[in-house]
């Protein structure tokens, strides 16, 4: 099996079976991430967004790099242009999301609670939390996705978790969550 | 001594408390409740489900990005020309030096057998020979660079 590295040299070149064995492999955890960011709205857009602005890039991918930083940096800069187009609060969706309910499943509840959970940090942290809880990346490369110092992911984190504490004991996310975005 | 706050910090970082911190948890309360707090935050973060990539998103994606491969596909050949190019015609001084040498040699060589006319004649020729190899040679470069280039051999799917 080829590396995600070799792969992109040849998409760089123009191969298109090379794009689609790394849409293959990486469709699941980028369709996540962006999920989870954006509150599940206009997921399939930014999802090929992300892509375009991959085979864009893709001269300029070094090879000594690996991939998964480099998809996820250009997927939480999508996610940052979108946000800053739409000017969106995650809040919104997800009580949107939580009204036609229908007395459903808990699973169902659950994911909505999560989702609030997450809407109700800044952008800045929410980034950290999915990147280091959903998808387990060591902090040295979220920082290297965000593009700040290990120490800032580190204090972003303690912030993020002191926060969903303060909202888990408060039962649903204030109202102050609402305005604070990093 | 260990504080609230250290213990805070290890669970945060992920971190398993040393004895001492352990030690301070099992008699703090707050220290418990803070314990409580963060698993429910893990219960509800861990509950989250979001929904797969529907089916045909990244074929979706295949056909959008196709202009954009087209266009990579085209620069890298533009590339690939290029340097064929430079390192075909670094060596062309050289090689039109040693050409030039080589053919006052033959005239001055010919001209202690043959007429002065005739020997005109045949190096003449002969630079028009090497003219049109030279010219085959360098006119052939775009053609083997087109066929290297490695966008135009994609691997199988």
């Amino acid at each position: 099996m080829e590396a995600d590295e070799t792969l992109m040299a040849a998409v760089a070149v123009g191969d298109g079976a090379a794009l689609a064995e790394l849409c293959r492999r990486w469709e699941e955890p980028l369709f996540r991430l962006l999920a989870r960011q954006t509150g599940g709205r206009d997921v399939d857009d930014l999802y090929q967004e992300t892509w375009l602005r991959v085979v864009r890039a893709a001269g300029r991918f070094s090879r000594g790099r690996p991939f998964r930083p480099w998809l996820f940096q250009i997927a939480i800069n999508c996610c940052r242009d979108w946000a800053r187009r739409r000017r969106v609060d995650p809040l919104e969706h997800a009580t949107e999301a939580s009204e036609p309910s229908d007395g459903g499943s808990t699973r169902i509840d659950a994911a909505i609670d999560a989702e609030r959970l997450l809407a109700s940090l800044p952008a800045a942290q929410r980034e950290v939390v999915v990147l280091r809880y959903y998808h387990d990346l060591p902090e040295g490369e979220v920082a290297e996705i965000l593009g700040c110092p290990p120490g800032t992911v580190k204090s972003r984190l303690h912030h993020a978790i002191a926060r969903l504490v303060a909202v888990v004991r408060g039962g649903a996310p204030r109202a102050g969550a609402r305005g604070a975005r990093a | 001594m260990i504080t609230c706050e250290d213990v805070n910090e290890m669970r945060v970082r992920g971190r398993a408390p040393a004895d001492d911190a352990l030690a301070h948890a099992q008699t703090c309360l707050r220290c418990q409740a803070e314990e409580r707090s963060l698993a429910a935050v893990a219960g509800v973060l861990a509950a989250s489900a979001v929904p797969s990539a529907p089916a045909g998103l990244s074929a979706r994606v295949l056909t959008a990005a196709a202009p954009l491969l087209a266009a990579n596909a085209a620069r890298a050949a533009r590339r690939y020309l290029v340097r064929a190019l430079a390192a075909g015609l670094a060596p062309l001084p050289a090689i039109l030096a040693f050409d030039l040498w080589l053919v006052r040699a033959a005239y001055d060589l010919l001209t202690r057998f043959l007429p002065d006319a005739l020997s005109l004649y045949v190096v003449a020729n002969w630079v028009g020979l090497l003219a049109l190899l030279l010219a085959l040679t360098y006119g052939a470069i775009p053609f083997l660079a087109a066929r290297q280039t490695p966008a135009l051999h994609p691997r199988s799917a």
